[in-house]
């Protein structure tokens, strides 16, 4: 044993060697990067220069980032509660096994199969005011998207509409999970259909929506595609989520310093939400019927 | 009771109409000759149904952004399945100092989000000379996923030992067992995976978009943006790129449905 330890660790790390490289070059690396990029000043093409705090102070009191922080929570927090209560309606349905629920469930997962961006080219069209088909059905021109009222509202809408059938697809793997003496012996004790939805099957979904909250908040915290090609960011900021405006900002204005701060104010974020509902939720996932 | 498998029917039919209709009219649209769109209405039917939207993408550089698109997608699936399968190997079945802690280092990187590292690689691809390169599209997805690694670790501690042991007496080395034991008793893994980098990459935009420039390394998803902002108005032309931009993907869904379905499910990747 003693004598193969090390040709057996050679190996091991001759077959990590290419992830390895990776994980440091491409994932690792790049964290340490943009800490040292967020203290220096370049403009895609020029030297680099050290200029301390400067982009710090700067982004931390720019009302642009402050904007786009609010518009990021505001689309949060219309896309993550419309997504996870309308997958979990669309999995209600179609757990109940009716012929054609297969069917069903292909269509719906349908636009998340899509690039997110085809997807925003398509919809840009059909709420075109002028020879857009949303226009032309109802008759009279709507500026759904250059509307300072409507712009967010639309664009979390089309990402809620991609979204659904996805998020519907872990809460039917959940509901197909929940055992059904578990059901029977609810409905046995009594409870009517409403009682075993409040009762049984959405506390029995608690891992599942634990996971849907999650994932749902750190990817639509990160929606970049989608506004790029739907909005630009506009009218007057209301659609500038944060990704967006690390984008602008490093190659729009070329001012990747900036850029490489916001990117780590968003990264701080995105961990802390992680770990918050990992603490306020993760504790009493799991239920052990056995 | 039928009544009310009557209203599930009507709910699910909504919502199908709900998410196809915006499909369907971009479809038909791409059909329409864009003299028609122009004086008629956007809904009309098509008249006569033509492919000369689809005839001009040529002319904006479509069948090299499709060529390029799938050449990416093709090295990055093949080299990330490949070197995954390596690593998720040493770490499931062999026996090395820091063997643990190297996989916790995999682990922690699933909360790098993308997004974040955009800047910085572009300055590395930079610094490195690869701007606007074949290179820079895959360099930084080839080398394997934690994910991958993650899932298919898991999935290669389940391989009886017996197999290959089996398989050792036989006189068989460490790549023969990956590939005549592990391989063929993960396949679903495996194909799993695959599906989900072909998804991720072939719709893959941010990265493409600032780390190539100009037409000869454009992927699709950057071709169809570019097109879009450059002919705004022409949206028969727009909902041809948009449709051949999503069609090979729809087709593949369309193919391996309930494996993409079971796929979502076990990865939950996005």
């Amino acid at each position: 044993m003693s004598r193969r330890a090390p040709r057996s660790a050679t190996l091991g790390y001759a077959l990590l060697a290419p992830s390895l490289f990776g994980v440091v070059t491409f994932l690792l690396l790049p964290m340490l990067v943009v800490v040292w990029l967020s203290l220096r000043r370049w403009d895609l093409l020029g030297p680099i220069s050290y200029v301390g705090a400067e982009n710090w102070r700067s982004v931390l009191t720019d009302p642009a980032f402050g904007n786009s922080l609010v518009v990021t929570v505001l689309f949060v927090a219309i896309v993550v509660p419309l997504q996870t209560a309308l997958g979990l309606g669309v999995a209600l349905l179609l757990a109940r096994g009716l012929p054609g629920s297969a069917v069903f469930r292909t269509v719906y997962v349908l636009p998340w199969i899509c690039a997110p961006l085809a997807i925003a080219v398509l919809w840009r069209w059909i709420l075109s005011p002028t020879d857009g088909a949303v226009s032309t059905v109802l008759g009279h021109r709507i500026e759904w998207l250059t509307d300072p009222r409507s712009a967010l509202p639309v664009t979390s809408a089309v990402v809620v509409w991609t979204n659904v059938g996805y998020v519907a697809l872990f809460f039917l793997a959940g509901i197909l999970a929940i055992p059904t003496q578990v059901l029977s012996a609810a409905r046995i004790d009594g409870a009517n259909g409403w009682q075993r939805f409040w009762r049984v099957t959405l506390p029995m979904l608690r891992p599942t929506m634990f996971f849907v909250l999650v994932t749902g908040v750190v990817s639509a915290a990160q929606v970049f595609d989608t506004v790029y090609a739907l909005t630009g960011g506009g009218p007057g900021g209301r659609t500038d989520l944060i990704a967006h405006r690390i984008y602008d900002e490093a190659f729009g204005a070329a001012a990747i310093g900036r850029a490489a701060v916001m990117a780590l104010v968003l990264f701080a974020v995105l961990v802390g939400v992680t770990v918050v509902q990992q603490l306020s939720f993760g504790r009493r996932v799991s239920y052990d019927l056995t | 009771m039928t009544s009310r498998n009557a209203g599930v029917y009507a709910l699910l039919t909504i919502g199908a109409l709900i998410t196809l209709a915006p499909f369907g009219l971009g479809l038909l649209t791409s059909f329409t000759p864009a003299r028609q769109f122009a004086t008629g209405t956007p809904l009309s039917w098509p008249h006569p149904p033509t492919l000369d939207n689809y005839g001009d993408l040529g002319g904006a550089g479509f069948g090299r952004a499709a060529a390029v698109t799938t050449l990416m997608t093709a090295v990055i699936v093949v080299g990330q399945l490949s070197f995954s399968v390596l690593a998720a190997y040493a770490f499931a079945r062999l026996e090395f100092p820091g063997r643990d802690k190297l996989f916790w280092v995999y682990v922690a990187t699933l909360m790098v989000p993308a997004t974040v590292t955009v800047v910085p690689l572009y300055l590395m691809m930079a610094q490195l000379g690869l701007r606007n390169t074949f290179w820079a599209l895959v360099l930084p997805f080839v080398f394997g996923s934690p994910y991958a690694i993650f899932l298919l670790r898991q999935h290669f501690r389940t391989v009886p030992n017996d197999l290959i042991n089996a398989a050792r007496l036989d006189g068989a080395n460490t790549l023969d067992v990956i590939v005549h034991v592990m391989l063929p008793a993960s396949r679903p893994i495996l194909v799993t995976l695959g599906l989900i980098t072909v998804v991720s990459q072939w719709n893959n935009f941010m990265w493409p978009l600032v780390i190539t420039s100009g037409d000869k390394w454009r992927v699709l998803t950057v071709a169809t943006a570019a097109l879009q902002s450059r002919y705004n108005a022409q949206w028969t032309l727009v909902m041809a790129a948009t449709t051949v931009a999503m069609i090979p993907l729809i087709v593949l869904f369309m193919v391996f449905q309930r494996r993409i379905v079971q796929s979502i499910v076990v990865t939950g990747i996005k």
